[in-house]
């Protein structure tokens, strides 16, 4: 396969050049040489097939490096976890590479690390992952155990005691951070008891409530090749890559039942919002403070104004950043995301900063969200946040791993593979307005919600006179189950 | 310690761990033709022109890093590296990002113990623009005192960040802390909050002053440009630059080789118990640091490596395992640090640990196994040359800490060279009962208790 210069790509740069920082038109001191004119972008081409069992193959060649990826995604995650099993799909995910019908699980280590690869699965929301990333002289042997993995797992006993306990002890050791125990109420804050709510690698009750036959059901259901996506990417042609996906999951059947349809509206539950909770967590070395609520899903027509309007906030220049970290000091970063899914994700602010500052914090990433809508972007402003979307696109797709998730992500979602051709011009089209419009409908500062994981003592008092509203959790009542996030009161 | 401006995933073993590069059968290690040139005021220029993207990566890698820090200003090397972003001698405070975030690159830098990185990634038509800059600020700065404070406070927040609030922050730093000496490695480059109070506006001007000379810069440029055309920039805008005549001052403290084992206890607001060990191993251009690397790969590299199916899955002791080469341009660490898995002892995690060191030492690896660990290196040496910052980031290594810029390709054929017997030698030499310090780090509550003293190797036999 060919790759082809990319046209818009090309008027991207073209835009980007005749951009001048504003810092260069300063006088009173010598001045920068300004740029010179730009260079093109090449990205490579996916080709695809879908073979007769139903499974999508999608390849993208690209020789510069001699490493190739293999990415298998079957379409659901987390979010199909029963309610009293968080974590089932996660740790569905993560048990195919402990064991199949061939092979032990300290025997797949063996042979992929032989190969100087990495195995990975996990579930995600939406989709759950099983990737190989090797030299590209050894993609074969490395598809033959990833297929291996997904279609023929074993869930033997021991291994699903052993990555339980695993879990156990990973979650013990988010608990003692306050940064993941933030992120893991804020998902209960968001979503409620909705299938996003949920920490997606389980709660302690949860974990020990999953069953060998729960994970082997779970498999059996979603694990199919009419529900799966296969994506290969780098140092490989197509055909080849076309040839070693018929090889390894040509004989993949398709079970004869119907597949479910992916279910919708899983945040039709009118949500709570407004929310401020404080969980105490006295011996916190630092507190983490969150803005979270919802945000979009990755098909809204608002797509490419959510991304740039993230943009204005975040990263080292953006607004959250300017005011919290550069402007104040007080904190090492703080930062925005905008996390598309299937259905609506959510919008999250964040800053870690010392216990004392907490209630400021909170306060500023409360104004720097009003502030969209009222002091949106001017082009000057705005220019440079869309370069810096541009930016990190283009070189995260010059990593295999970058492009190969990229696609899949891509095809994940039912989008078009060509969309990678189409992100710059779409993302330059957006304006001032654009922005003033999505913060004003989608980013309500009245209807997000507060969460801070620190030594309540130090920042309470001032946050209470901010929010009056504010529920106090001690860390020891936190119960991840529900969205009440309170354990139940012994009678 | 390695500490950068930004807040990225950027951990020390990404950059240095992944030096070694070994030539599987079929895979071709890409060269890197590069140009060396030396300008009469020192500063030593690295170029590679690379295409494949219209991007260009340019570095400074200033010798000095944390072991420079001044007497009682621990942490001050890497203060010092994020007021490089503040005022220089023609740009106001963030200039930086807006000529490379704003245009769609990007910029960072990095403090570790020897070296203090500066690096951006920009569009390639922006590259004089860049050697303007970095020119500017190794010309001078021109900081004020609130810029100053401000950027202080957030060095704070970054202690605050990876020290005191993760679990395990404090064990990394303790071990550290612990394992020299008199050597100045002694000191973790993060610093305390109590000498990031004590540093003034002043100690900046020095510092500057002392360390930010072109006869200790070398720039490193690879990605799309034209070779005439840069060395035409160059010539124009690093060549002026004054050499000053003063000294330059290098650390001169040797570490004593240690007599008898260290045993030491740390209590903190961990869950589960860890426990570390520390060996000296030498500086990183020795020829035994090629088989350390293999050793390393052995021990923790995936979950077919020894430590991790010994203490991970096979007898469940250990929720994580891993160990590191840390190398570096003086004495270097050899480090293995166990997180105990729920319920279990400190004392077994040690045994444990000292029972694969014990293995490594009596029976040679196999052929096989040696051949996994050297694939693993070079995919993870192709991952990082993916891009032309980290081809910048090889070739820098090579030519600072290395102090042979051609090692960047050269270093494949020592690793191949490294034998099943090597591997076993430097076990044996370095990893010896006199040579070790041991520290668990144990959960604050478990003070009350009969507390744990980390065994003795004695004991174990």
């Amino acid at each position: 396969m060919m790759k082809r210069v990319n046209s818009f790509a090309l008027l991207c740069v073209c835009l980007l050049a005749g951009f001048v920082p504003s810092v260069l038109s300063q006088t009173s001191q010598a001045t920068p040489p300004p740029p010179a004119a730009p260079r093109s972008v090449t990205f490579p081409k996916p080709a695809e097939r879908v073979l007769p069992n139903g499974l999508r193959v999608i390849v993208v060649p690209r020789s510069n490096t001699p490493l190739a990826s293999a990415l298998l995604l079957v379409k659901n995650g987390g979010e199909v976890d029963p309610p009293e099993l968080a974590g089932l799909a996660d740790m569905t995910a993560n048990l195919l590479t402990k064991g199949t019908s061939t092979r032990s699980a300290t025997q797949i280590a063996e042979e992929v690390e032989s190969l100087g690869g990495a195995l990975d699965s996990g579930a995600r929301w939406d989709a759950s992952t099983a990737n190989v990333g090797v030299m590209a002289a050894k993609i074969g042997p490395a598809m033959a155990i990833l297929a291996d993995v997904v279609r023929q797992p074993t869930f033997a006993a021991d291994e699903v005691e052993r990555l339980r306990q695993q879990y156990i002890d990973n979650l013990t050791l988010a608990l003692g951070q306050p940064g993941s125990v933030a992120r893991f109420v804020a998902g209960r804050v968001v979503f409620g008891d909705s299938p996003y709510g949920h920490p997606i690698s389980g709660t302690a009750e949860s974990l020990a409530r999953i069953s060998r036959d729960d994970i082997a059901k779970m498999h059996a259901k979603f694990y199919r090749p009419d529900n799966a996506i296969l994506v290969i990417g780098g140092d490989i042609t197509a055909v080849n890559g076309f040839a070693l996906a018929t090889r390894y999951f040509g004989d993949w059947k398709k079970p004869t039942t119907a597949l479910l349809p992916v279910s919708a509206a899983m945040t039709s539950e009118p949500m709570k919002t407004g929310r401020v909770v404080v969980i105490d967590k006295p011996d916190a070395g630092q507190a983490a403070v969150y803005l979270a609520r919802v945000g979009i899903d990755r098909k809204d027509a608002d797509y490419f104004r959510g991304i740039v309007t993230n943009s204005v906030l975040s990263g080292y220049s953006g607004r959250l950043n300017q005011e919290i970290r550069i402007k104040r000091g007080l904190s090492y970063g703080a930062a925005s995301t905008l996390e598309t899914r299937r259905d609506v994700g959510p919008f999250i602010a964040t800053a870690q900063t010392k216990n004392e500052s907490g209630a400021q914090v909170a306060d500023l990433l409360m104004g720097e969200i009003s502030r969209l809508a009222t002091a949106p972007p001017a082009d000057a402003e705005l220019t440079p946040r869309k370069a810096v979307l541009i930016g990190n696109f283009s070189r995260n797709l010059e990593t295999v791993n970058g492009l190969v998730t990229q696609i899949g992500t891509l095809a994940l979602y039912g989008l078009s593979l060509d969309e990678i051709n189409r992100y710059i011009t779409n993302v330059q089209a957006i304006t001032t307005g654009d922005v003033q419009k999505f913060a004003d409908a989608k980013l309500d500062a009245k209807t997000s919600n507060i969460i801070i994981v620190g030594n309540a003592k130090a920042f309470l008092t001032a946050l209470q006179k901010q929010f009056p509203n504010v529920e106090v959790i001690p860390i020891t009542e936190l119960d991840l189950n529900t969205a009440l996030l309170r354990k139940k009161q012994q009678p | 310690m390695l500490t950068i401006r930004l807040m990225r995933p950027f951990l020390f073993a990404c950059l240095f761990l992944m030096a070694p590069i070994f030539l599987a059968a079929q895979t071709k290690m890409p060269q890197l033709t590069f140009k060396d040139r030396t300008l009469p005021n020192g500063a030593r220029v690295l170029s590679a022109v690379d295409r494949s993207s219209p991007t260009v990566a340019i570095q400074v890698w200033y010798h000095v890093g944390s072991k420079d820090d001044p007497q009682s200003r621990s942490g001050f090397a890497h203060l010092f590296e994020h007021i490089m972003f503040k005022s220089t001698k023609n740009m106001k405070s963030e200039m930086m990002d807006r000529l490379t975030e704003d245009v769609g690159g990007f910029n960072n830098a990095f403090t570790a113990d020897d070296v203090t990185v500066y690096y951006e990634v920009v569009p390639s038509n922006y590259l004089e623009t860049l050697i303007w800059a970095e020119a500017d600020r190794l010309s001078g700065l021109n900081v004020d005192d609130p810029n100053f404070k401000s950027e202080r406070d957030v060095v704070k927040e970054e202690y605050r960040q990876g020290v005191l609030a993760p679990p395990y922050g404090m064990f990394e730093y303790l071990l550290q802390q612990k394992s020299f000496k008199e050597h100045p490695y002694k000191r973790p480059g993060i610093g305390s909050i109590e000498d990031l109070d004590a540093a003034t506006l002043k100690d900046v001007q020095e510092f500057h002053t002392t360390y930010y000379r072109p006869d200790n810069a070398t720039f490193v440029i690879v990605g799309d440009f034209d070779q005439q055309q840069l060395d035409a920039w160059v010539d124009k805008y690093l060549v002026p630059i004054a050499k000053p005549n003063r000294p330059l001052p290098r650390v001169q403290t040797k570490e004593p080789a240690r007599t008898a084992e260290a045993r030491l206890t740390e209590y903190g607001k961990n869950d589960l118990p860890a426990v570390g060990l520390t060996y000296l191993i030498p500086r990183q251009a020795d020829a035994d640091s090629d088989a350390l690397r293999i050793a390393d790969a052995l021990l923790s590299s995936g979950e077919s490596s020894r430590l991790y199916h010994a203490l991970v899955y096979d007898q469940q002791l250990a929720a994580e395992v891993n160990s590191s080469a840390d190398l570096r341009e003086d004495v270097s660490l050899f480090v293995l640090t166990a997180v105990l898995s729920e319920g279990k002892k400190a004392e077994d995690a040690q045994k444990s640990l000292l029972a694969e060191i014990k293995k490594l030492q009596d029976t040679p690896v196999s052929a096989a196994e040696l051949e996994k660990a050297k694939n693993q290196l070079i995919t993870d040496q192709l991952r990082q040359r993916e891009t032309s910052n980290g081809k910048a980031l090889a070739l820098g290594e090579a030519a600072v800490l290395l102090g042979d810029a051609a090692r960047v390709n050269t270093d494949l054929s020592r690793l191949q060279a490294v034998t099943a017997a090597d591997v076993q030698r430097v076990m044996k030499k370095y990893f010896s009962d006199a040579n070790r310090l041991v520290l668990y780090y144990l959960p604050e509550a478990s003070k009350t208790g009969s507390a744990a003293k980390p065994v003795a190797q004695k004991e174990e036999n």
